[in-house]
C-alpha cells in the first residue's frame, strides 16, 4: 500500500487531523514485520509505534530502511540483511505528539542500537551489586527464574513487581502473570507517575486521570510549580499548546506566568516568573485566589460561593510572605487572570514537596473562580480510558519501600530503583531474590540473581494509552524490526515462565488491545469486524477516538487547610534547600545511557556529559564559589561532590541539580559519571498520597578547593555589555 | 521537466523565538538525521563536540527580573556567505537554489572557512569518526558520513530537499509549501520552524519573513543570512 | 677590484699572504667537524627527529592530536607559518636593501642572512601543510592541469599566498645561489672526490671570465629588485589570510604594511643572531666587526619603533572606535587572558631594545644580539596573539572558547627551531658562509 492509499483510508475516518498531516510530509506507513525480502535497497518505509523513552506515550512514526547485522553461521560469520531503524518523527495523527518529538524521543534509536544493551540472560557470579554475571542460554535462566518464583509464590504477597507507570499492552500481561501468582498488582516507584496531580485531580474537579489543560486557547495561563515544556507528565503535547497559544492565534498571543522555585524550560519561556518558595505554592494559591475572592475579581456564583467565601478568609499577608514574592506582584496577577477572557490555572508538582498535594488542589481549585473548569481555554476532564482493563493494570505507586522491605522476590521491569531512591539499595542487596527484565545492566540490575532481558522497545509489539490526551488515545503497533540479540520480549518470557510453574497465560498484545476496544468503544467507522478495525488501527500507529461524552466535574471541596512545607535537616547545619529535578535530557535519569542526550548541552548550564550543582549568585558569592568548583553538597542523608554553576536565575538560598549522571552502573556511557542529586534526598513523603518529596531535603555546600569536571559547551552565558564612555 | 525548472527555489527558514521553549529537540533530531559524529567528555571538553544546531543561551537581567534568551543557530545559508570565497578548493560553494553546500570529499581541512564564518556554525571532524557496533545500525545511508580532517555543517537537510524533489517529480507535480521539512523543524514541539521557498511569495516562510518581527543574525555584516528569527514579544 | 680573467696580475707576496689568510678563515670551516659541531648537530638532529615523528603522530592519528578546537581552528601551526615567513624577510630583503643602496658593511652579511631566508621558507611553507585536516592532499592546492578539470579557488586568499611562497621560494633560492656561483668554482678547485664533483656541477662551470661576471652582478641586481617587490608581497599576502577575512581585528587595512613592517622586523633579529653565532663559533672575528652589528642594531631599534607605531595605531582605533567584536578581543589581549602575552610582547619587541639599542653606551654586540632574542620571541607572541586571541573570541559569544598546544604542536615547533640550525650547521659546513669573492679575487689561476 502506498501513502496515498494510507492517507484515504485514514482520510474516511478521522477527517480533521489528516488533512493536517497530508500536507505535512509524504510517507509510507507500512501494515507488518517488514519481511526481508521486501527490504528495497534505498527506499524508506515508515511505520508507526509508540514511544517509550518517558511516560507520555507518544505516537512516533518509524524510518526502516535496510541495514545489515552479522551472523554465526556453520560456515562462518555471515551478513544478513535486516530491516533498521534509522529515524524517529512523531506520528502525525497522534494527538500527543502531533508529529513531533521531545530530545529523549529522538535519541531512542540509540537506545536499541546500543553498544551495551543485554544481549542474553544472565546469572550472577558475584556478590549483589559486584556485577559480576555469566551468560546463560534461556532454558537455563527461565529454569533459575521460575524456581525463584516459585520459592517465593509460597508467600504471594510477598512478592513485588516493580515496573513504569505506563498503561498497556505489557501492562496487562504483566497484570495476567501476577494474578496467576497470586501476587499484589505491580507497583511503580513514583517517578512518572504523577500521584500527586492524580489525587489532586480526583479532589479538585472529581475527576479520574489528569486533567488536559487548554492552554493553547487561553489568553492567560498561569502554571504553578509544573515544568510543562520540560519533563512534566508529557512535554511535547503541552509545547506544541503552547506554541499555538503563543503564535498559532492571528492577533491573539496567550501570556505565560510561571511560578516555581527553579527556572526550569518554562520559566524560561515565560513572560513573567515568579520566583516562589520551595514548598510555597500553596501560598501562592491562596493569595491569589484571597484577591480574586476579596477584589471581587470573578462572578460571584452560587457553585463557587463557598470556595470564594473560604479564599476570602485566607490571610494574604501571611500568604505571600511565605510564597516569598512580593503583595503587589501577586496582586498584579489575580487581576490578570480576572482579567483574560479565558485564563487558565496550571498545577502540578515538577518538584514533590511535603505539601504539594495541597498545593495541587488549591491551584487547580483557582479554576473554579476564573470559570476554567470544563470550557474551552481552560481545564477539561480526562477523556475516558479507552480500556479500562489496560487501565487498571498501570502500576501505581504504593509506599514500595515498606513491600520492598518484606519483599520474598523483587521482580524488576524497566524501573531503577537504586538510582531513584538509594535508599532502596540495602534493601535489594538483602532481599532474598531478585530478577530483572531491563534491557540494560543498570544500578538495580547489579542486584538480580538473573537478568532475562526484555527486547528493546522498537523490537516489540505494544500498545500504551498516553496519560494525558484530549480524547480516548491508545497508541501502539505491531513490532517494528526483528531482534537484533538474544533477547525474548517480556511478555514471552512471563508466559514461559508461567508454563514452568504450571500456570497458563497468554501475553497480550497490540492486535488484541485493539480488537477489545472495538468491541468496548464499537467506534462508528466502517469497520465490519474487530480484525478490519485492529488492522486499520495496526497501520495507523493507534486509535483516537473523537472527543466523547466529558466527565463531569463534582461540585468544589473546600480548599485544603493551609499547610507549610516541612524540610528535613536543621537550617542552622543545613542552610540551604535542595531541588533535585528531573531533567530534559536525562527525565529522572533513565536516559544517562544515550550519547546523544549525553552530549546535548543542558538548557541552563550548558553542561555536557556532566551535570552541575546550580548555586543562586549570592550563596556563590558568600562562599567564594565560581562556576566549574568542585563543591560537597552534604545533607542528612548524605553527601555528593560535583561542580558548580552560578545560576543567575537561581533562588536565594536554594541549590538545585537535575537529575541523571551518578549512576553506578548504566552502560559505558552514563557508569561512574557525575554524582547522583537523589541519593541527598531524606526520605520525605508528600502528605496524602505517599509520594517521595524530592525537594524536601536541606543540604550545605562545602568548598573542597578544586576544580574541573565542567565541560559546558557555551561558557559565556551573557552577551558581552561594552561600555561606551 | 522544464516547467518544473521555471522558478528556482530560495530555500531559507524561519525560527519564531516567541514559541521556542529551548528545548533542544531539534538538536538530537539533526543528529539523528545528519550522522553526526558523536562526542566523547575528553573531546567534549576541548570544545570539540558538533553540533550543527545549536541552541545559544543568554541570560538577561538580574534575579527576579531575569530571563534566559534562547535562540536556536544552525548555518544561515548566507546568500553572502563569507565562508565560500576563502576556501581554496571550491569545498564550500553556493548552489542555484540557495544552499552553502560543503562537499566533503573535496575539503582538505584548512579550516579557514570556520574562521570566516560569523556565526561559528562550522564543525570540523578532528579525528575520524566512531560508531561503536551496533549504534552504526542507525546511521542515515541518505547522510555521507565525514572523514577525519574534514569540515561539515547544518545541510538544511539537502538529502531531504532532494527526497521531497523526487518524490514531487516522480508524481508528476511541483513541489509544494511544506513538502520539504529539514530534520530539526519537523520534530519542534513547539513548531517554532518553518522551513520553505523564499522565492514563492506564498509559503509560509515568506510570510514569516516578512512579518514585523523577523529580524535576522548579525544583519550588518551584509551576509544576506536565509535564517529569520521572529523576535520574542515580552508581555509583563 | 680587477676581475677581468686576462690580465693576470702578478701577486706580492703580500698579497698571497693576505689571500691564504682569507682562504684560510672563509673556508676552513668547510674543512674539518669539531667536536662542538657534532655536538650541536646531534642535539638539533634529535629534536628534529622528534618533530618528524610527532608529525607522523599526526597524520596517523588525526589532526586532532593538535590542539585546535572549535572556535580556535587554527594554533601554532599557523603561528609559526607566518613567524617563518616573517623570518625569511632577513635575509633577502635586507641584503637587497643593502645590495640596492651600496652599504659596503654589508658583505659579511648577506650569504649569512640569504641563507636564512632559504631556510625559514621552507620551514615556513611546510606549516600550512603540518596544519591541513588531510595533509596528503595539499596538492590540491596547487593549479596542476587534471584530467577532472578541477582547479583550486583563486579567490581564496591561501591560493595567493600558495603563490606567493611558491614564487618567493623559487627567486629567494636563486637569490641565494647566484652570488654562490664564485665561490663553487673555487672550491671546485680547492677539494678534491666527491666535493670535487659537488662544487664542479653546482658552478655551472663557471670560469670567470669577464663577461660572465658582467652577467652574474646583472643578475644579482636584477634580483636584488625583484626580491623585494616579492618580499613585500608575500608578506602582505600571508596578511591577508588575516585580513581579507571578515574575522573581528583581522578585517584591518594596515595589516598589510604591519606584518611586512614585523616580519622585517624580526627578519633582522634573526640575522643578528646568526651573526653573532658565525662570530662566536666560527671565529669571523676580523669579518663581523662591531660597526655591523652596530649598524644591524640601529636597523633594529628603527624597525622596532616601526613596528611599535603600528601596534598603538592598531590598539588604539579599535580603543576608541569600542565596536563590540573587536573591543572584546582588544581587553582579552589587554586586560583579558591574554595579557601575560601582551605585556610580554610590549617588554620585548619595545620597551628592550629601545632601550638597550636606544642608548648609544648600551648598545653593543651582546646586547643587539640579546636583543636579536627578545623580537623573536616578541613578534612570535604577537603572531600567537593575532591567531590565537582573535578566533578565541568569535562575534556570537556562545561560541567563544579557548586554546592551548598539545605535545604534537609544541614538539614540531621545537623542532623547526632546531631544525634552522641543523640546516645551518650543515651549510657552514658545506659552502663558505660569508661570501670569499666579495674579499679576494678568486677568478685567476690556482695559486
Ligand atoms: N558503486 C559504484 N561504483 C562506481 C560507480 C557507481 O556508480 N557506483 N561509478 C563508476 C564511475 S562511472 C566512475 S567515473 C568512478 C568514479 O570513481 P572515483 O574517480 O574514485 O570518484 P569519486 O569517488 O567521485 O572521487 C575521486 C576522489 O577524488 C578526490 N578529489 C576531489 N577533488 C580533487 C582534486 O582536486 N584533486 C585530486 N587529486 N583529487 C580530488 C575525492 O576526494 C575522491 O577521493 O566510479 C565507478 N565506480
Ligand atoms: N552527484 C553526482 N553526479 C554525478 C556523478 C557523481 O559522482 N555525483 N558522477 C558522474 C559520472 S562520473 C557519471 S559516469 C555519470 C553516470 O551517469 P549515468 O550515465 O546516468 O549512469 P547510471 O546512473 O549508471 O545510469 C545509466 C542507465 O543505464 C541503464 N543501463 C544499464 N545497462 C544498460 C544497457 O545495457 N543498455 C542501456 N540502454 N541502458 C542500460 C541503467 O539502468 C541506468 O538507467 O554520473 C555523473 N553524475
Ligand atoms: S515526551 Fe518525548 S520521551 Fe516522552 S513519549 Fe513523548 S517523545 Fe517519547
Ligand atoms: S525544538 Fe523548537 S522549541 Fe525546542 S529548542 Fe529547537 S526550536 Fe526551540
Ligand atoms: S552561516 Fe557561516 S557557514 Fe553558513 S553560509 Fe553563512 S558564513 Fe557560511
Ligand atoms: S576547511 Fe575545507 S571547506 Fe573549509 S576552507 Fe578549508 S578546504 Fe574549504
Ligand atoms: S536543517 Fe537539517 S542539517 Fe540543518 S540544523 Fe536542521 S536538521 Fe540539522
Amino acid at each position: 500500500m502506498d501513502r496515498r492509499d494510507f492517507f484515504r483510508l485514514v482520510g474516511t475516518t478521522s477527517g480533521g487531523i489528516v488533512t493536517g498531516a497530508c500536507g505535512r510530509r509524504s510517507r509510507e506507513i507500512l501494515p507488518l514485520l517488514v519481511p526481508e525480502r521486501e527490504i528495497v535497497l534505498g527506499e524508506e518505509q515508515w511505520r508507526p509505534a509508540v514511544c517509550q523513552q518517558c511516560c507520555a506515550g507518544c505516537g512516533i512514526i518509524v524510518r526502516l530502511m535496510e541495514g545489515e547485522r552479522i551472523v554465526e553461521t556453520p560456515q562462518g560469520k555471515a551478513r544478513e540483511r535486516i530491516a533498521v531503524v534509522k529515524k524517529i518523527e512523531g506520528n502525525p495523527l497522534d494527538p500527543v505528539s502531533g508529529g513531533r518529538l521531545c530530545a529523549r524521543g529522538q535519541a531512542a534509536v540509540q537506545s536499541l542500537y546500543h553498544p551495551d544493551r543485554l544481549r542474553q540472560p544472565m546469572r550472577r557470579t558475584g556478590r549483589r551489586g559486584e556485577a559480576r554475571f555469566e551468560p546463560v542460554s534461556w532454558e537455563e535462566a527461565i529454569a533459575g527464574a521460575a524456581a525463584l518464583i516459585e520459592k517465593a509464590a509460597a508467600d504471594p504477597a510477598r512478592i513485588l513487581w516493580l515496573g513504569p507507570p505506563l498503561a498497556g499492552t505489557r501492562s496487562f500481561t504483566v497484570a495476567a502473570f501476577l494474578t496467576a501468582l497470586g501476587a499484589p498488582a505491580a507497583s511503580t516507584i513514583g517517578l512518572g507517575d504523577f500521584t500527586v496531580e492524580r489525587e489532586a485531580a480526583e479532589l479538585a474537579f472529581g475527576w479520574r486521570g489528569l486533567p488536559v489543560y487548554e492552554i493553547q486557547d487561553a489568553d492567560v495561563v498561569l502554571s504553578i510549580g509544573a515544568d510543562f515544556l520540560g519533563g512534566w507528565i508529557s512535554p511535547v503535547f503541552y509545547s506544541r499548546r503552547f506554541g499555538q497559544m503563543r503564535q498559532g492565534r492571528p492577533g491573539r498571543r496567550g501570556r505565560l506566568i510561571h511560578a516555581e522555585s527553579r527556572f526550569s524550560l518554562t520559566a524560561g519561556a515565560a513572560d513573567e516568573w515568579l520566583p516562589v518558595r520551595p514548598g510555597g505554592e500553596q501560598a501562592l494559591a491562596l493569595a491569589l485566589g484571597h484577591v480574586l475572592a476579596a477584589e471581587k475579581l470573578v462572578r460571584d456564583e452560587p457553585a463557587v460561593r463557598r470556595l470564594l467565601e473560604s479564599f476570602a478568609a485566607a490571610d494574604f499577608e501571611a500568604a505571600v510572605e511565605l510564597a516569598g514574592l512580593p503583595s503587589s506582584r501577586t496582586a498584579r496577577v489575580a487581576r490578570a487572570l480576572a482579567g483574560a477572557e479565558r485564563a487558565v490555572v496550571l498545577a502540578g508538582a515538577s518538584i514533590v514537596q511535603t505539601n504539594s498535594l495541597e498545593a495541587v488542589v488549591t491551584a487547580n481549585l483557582l479554576n473554579w473562580l476564573l470559570g476554567a473548569v470544563g470550557r474551552a481555554g481552560g481545564v477539561l476532564p480526562p477523556p475516558e480510558p479507552p480500556d479500562p482493563a489496560l487501565e487498571h493494570t498501570r502500576p501505581r505507586f504504593d509506599n514500595f519501600l515498606s513491600r520492598l522491605e518484606a519483599a520474598q522476590l523483587v521482580l524488576l521491569d524497566g524501573v531503577n530503583p537504586a538510582y531513584a531512591l538509594p535508599s532502596s539499595v540495602p534493601l535489594l542487596e538483602k532481599a532474598p531474590a531478585v530478577v530483572s527484565f531491563t534491557p540494560f545492566l543498570d544500578d538495580s540490575a547489579v542486584y538480580a540473581d538473573w537478568i532475562l532481558p526484555d527486547h528493546a522497545w522498537l523490537e516489540k509489539e505494544s500498545v500504551l494509552v498516553p496519560p494525558v490526551s484530549p480524547m480516548p488515545a491508545m497508541n501502539g503497533s505491531a513490532a517494528l524490526v526483528q531482534p537484533l540479540h538474544g533477547t525474548r520480549p517480556l511478555e514471552q518470557i512471563l508466559v514461559e515462565l508461567a508454563k514452568r510453574l504450571d500456570k497458563n497465560i497468554e501475553a497480550d498484545s497490540a492486535g488484541r488491545a485493539f480488537e477489545r476496544a472495538f468491541a468496548l468503544r464499537k467506534p462508528a467507522g466502517e469497520w465490519e469486524t474487530a480484525a478490519e478495525f485492529r488492522d486499520f488501527c495496526l497501520r495507523q500507529g493507534g486509535w483516537w477516538e473523537s472527543a466523547g461524552p466529558q466527565m463531569p466535574a463534582k461540585a468544589p471541596p473546600e480548599p485544603p487547610p493551609f499547610t507549610p512545607a516541612e524540610f528535613t535537616g536543621d537550617p542552622a547545619e543545613f542552610p540551604l534547600h535542595f531541588l533535585p529535578y528531573p531533567s530534559v535530557q536525562f527525565g529522572e535519569g533513565s536516559g544517562a545511557h544515550l550519547p546523544w542526550l549525553q552530549q546535548l548541552p543542558d538548557p541552563v548550564s550548558s553542561a555536557m556529559w556532566g551535570l552541575p550543582v546550580e548555586v543562586d549568585t549570592g550563596t556563590a558569592r558568600r562562599l567564594g564559589l565560581a562556576t566549574g568548583d568542585i563543591v560537597r553538597v552534604v545533607s542528612p542523608q548524605g553527601a555528593i561532590e560535583a561542580p558548580v554553576y552560578v545560576n543567575p536565575a537561581g533562588l536565594p538560598g536554594v541549590v538545585a541539580m537535575a537529575c541523571g549522571q551518578g549512576h553506578s552502573h548504566y552502560t559505558r556511557y552514563a557508569s561512574g559519571r557525575g554524582a547522583n542529586p537523589l541519593a541527598l534526598a531524606a526520605p520525605a513523603v508528600s502528605r496524602g498520597c505517599g509520594v517521595f518529596a524530592f525537594g524536601a531535603t536541606r543540604v550545605r555546600l562545602e568548598k573542597t578547593g578544586r576544580r574541573g569536571g565542567l565541560i559546558q559547551f557555551s561558557f559565556m552565558d551573557r552577551e558581552p555589555a561594552i561600555e561606551r564612555r | 521537466m522544464e516547467e518544473r525548472r521555471t522558478r528556482t527555489p530560495r530555500w531559507a527558514m524561519a525560527i519564531d523565538l516567541d514559541r521556542c521553549t529551548g528545548c533542544e529537540a531539534c538538536v538530537v533530531a539533526c543528529h539523528a538525521e545528519n550522522n553526526l559524529p558523536l562526542s566523547t567528555p575528553e573531546e567534549a571538553a576541548k570544545g570539540r563536540a558538533v553540533h550543527w544546531i545549536r541552541v545559544d543561551r543568554y541570560w538577561e537581567g538580574e534575579f527576579p527580573d531575569i530571563r534566559l534568551k534562547y535562540m536556536p543557530v544552525l548555518c544561515q545559508h548566507c546568500e553572502h556567505a563569507p565562508c565560500e570565497p576563502v576556501c581554496p578548493v571550491y569545498a564550500t560553494y553556493h548552489t542555484a537554489d540557495g544552499l552553502n553546500a560543503q562537499v566533503y570529499n573535496r575539503c582538505i581541512g584548512t579550516r579557514y572557512c570556520a574562521n570566516n564564518c560569523p556565526y561559528s556554525v562550522r564543525f570540523f571532524n578532528f579525528f575520524e569518526p566512531v560508531w561503536p557496533a551496533p549504534l552504526s545500525l542507525g546511521l542515515n545511508p541518505d547522510v555521507a558520513i565525514r572523514p577525519g580532517g574534514v569540515m561539515e555543517k547544518c545541510t538544511f537537510c539537502v538529502q531531504r530537499i532532494k527526497r521531497a524533489r523526487r518524490e514531487a517529480s516522480l508524481e508528476g507535480r511541483p513541489l509544494r509549501d511544506g513538502d520539504v521539512q529539514p530534520a530539526c523543524a519537523q520534530s519542534c514541539p513547539a513548531e517554532a520552524i518553518v522551513f520553505g521557498d523564499l522565492a514563492d511569495p506564498d509559503s509560509e516562510v515568506s510570510r514569516r519573513a516578512g512579518s514585523a518581527r523577523s529580524t535576522r543574525l548579525l544583519e550588518d555584516l551584509g551576509t544576506e543570512p536565509k535564517v529569520f528569527y521572529l523576535s520574542r514579544l515580552s508581555s509583563r | 677590484m680587477d676581475r677581468t680573467a686576462d690580465s693576470t696580475p702578478v701577486l706580492g707576496p703580500e698579497r698571497v699572504a693576505r689571500r691564504e689568510q682569507i682562504f684560510a678563515d672563509l673556508l676552513g670551516p668547510l674543512e674539518s667537524v669539531g667536536r662542538r659541531w657534532v655536538l650541536a648537530a646531534t642535539v638539533s638532529a634529535a629534536f628534529v627527529a622528534w618533530a618528524a615523528f610527532a608529525w607522523a603522530w599526526q597524520l596517523l592519528h588525526g589532526i586532532g592530536v593538535a590542539g585546535i578546537r572549535r572556535p580556535v581552528f587554527w594554533g601554532f601551526y599557523i603561528v609559526n607559518f607566518v613567524f617563518w615567513i616573517g623570518i625569511s624577510h632577513a635575509g633577502t630583503l635586507i641584503s637587497a636593501i643593502l645590495r640596492l643602496t651600496g652599504a659596503t658593511w654589508r658583505k659579511p652579511v648577506t650569504r649569512a642572512a640569504e641563507a636564512i631566508t632559504v631556510f625559514a621558507l621552507m620551514i615556513g611553507a611546510m606549516f600550512p601543510i603540518i596544519h591541513l585536516g588531510q595533509a596528503w592532499k595539499f596538492y590540491w592546492l596547487i593549479p596542476y592541469p587534471n584530467e577532472r578539470l578541477i582547479w583550486p579557488n583563486f579567490r581564496s586568499p591561501l591560493l595567493w599566498d600558495v603563490t606567493a611562497i611558491f614564487t618567493y621560494l623559487s627567486a629567494s633560492f636563486l637569490y641565494l645561489y647566484l652570488p654562490l656561483i664564485p665561490d663553487l668554482a673555487l672550491l671546485a678547485g680547492r677539494s678534491h672526490g666527491l666535493r670535487r664533483r659537488l662544487y664542479c656541477l653546482l658552478s655551472l662551470g663557471w670560469r670567470g671570465s669577464s663577461r660572465e661576471w658582467h652577467a652574474l652582478e646583472h643578475a644579482m641586481k636584477l634580483m636584488a629588485a625583484v626580491i623585494l617587490a616579492v618580499a613585500v608581497s608575500v608578506h602582505t599576502v600571508v596578511s591577508w589570510d588575516f585580513a581579507m577575512a571578515i574575522t573581528p581585528t583581522w578585517h584591518s587595512t594596515i595589516f598589510g604594511p604591519y606584518f611586512v613592517a614585523g616580519a622585517i622586523f624580526s627578519g633582522i633579529a634573526a640575522l643578528v643572531i646568526v651573526m653573532a653565532a658565525l662570530r662566536r663559533f666560527l671565529g669571523f672575528h676580523n669579518y663581523l666587526l662591531p660597526v655591523h652589528f652596530d649598524n644591524l642594531g640601529k636597523l633594529l631599534l628603527l624597525m622596532s619603533l616601526v613596528w611599535t607605531y603600528f601596534t598603538v595605531a592598531e590598539y588604539l582605533t579599535i580603543w576608541y572606535g569600542k565596536q563590540p567584536a573587536e573591543y572584546v578581543i582588544l581587553q582579552e589581549r589587554v586586560y583579558g587572558s591574554y595579557a601575560p602575552y601582551f605585556w610580554a610582547m610590549v617588554a620585548l619587541n619595545f620597551v628592550l631594545p629601545f632601550l638597550l639599542l636606544g642608548i648609544r653606551r648600551w648598545r653593543t654586540i651582546g646586547s643587539v644580539t640579546l636583543c636579536g632574542f627578545t623580537v623573536l620571541a616578541g613578534m612570535w607572541i604577537e603572531r600567537y596573539l593575532i591567531v590565537v586571541s582573535t578566533l578565541s573570541r568569535p562575534r556570537l559569544a556562545s561560541a567563544w572558547g579557548s586554546y592551548s598546544p598539545s605535545w604534537v604542536e609544541i614538539s614540531i615547533t621545537a623542532g623547526t627551531f632546531a631544525g634552522i640550525v641543523l640546516l645551518y650547521l650543515v651549510f657552514s659546513k658545506l659552502f663558505p658562509v660569508i661570501a670569499v669573492w666579495e674579499y679576494e679575487d678568486v677568478s685567476g689561476r690556482p695559486l
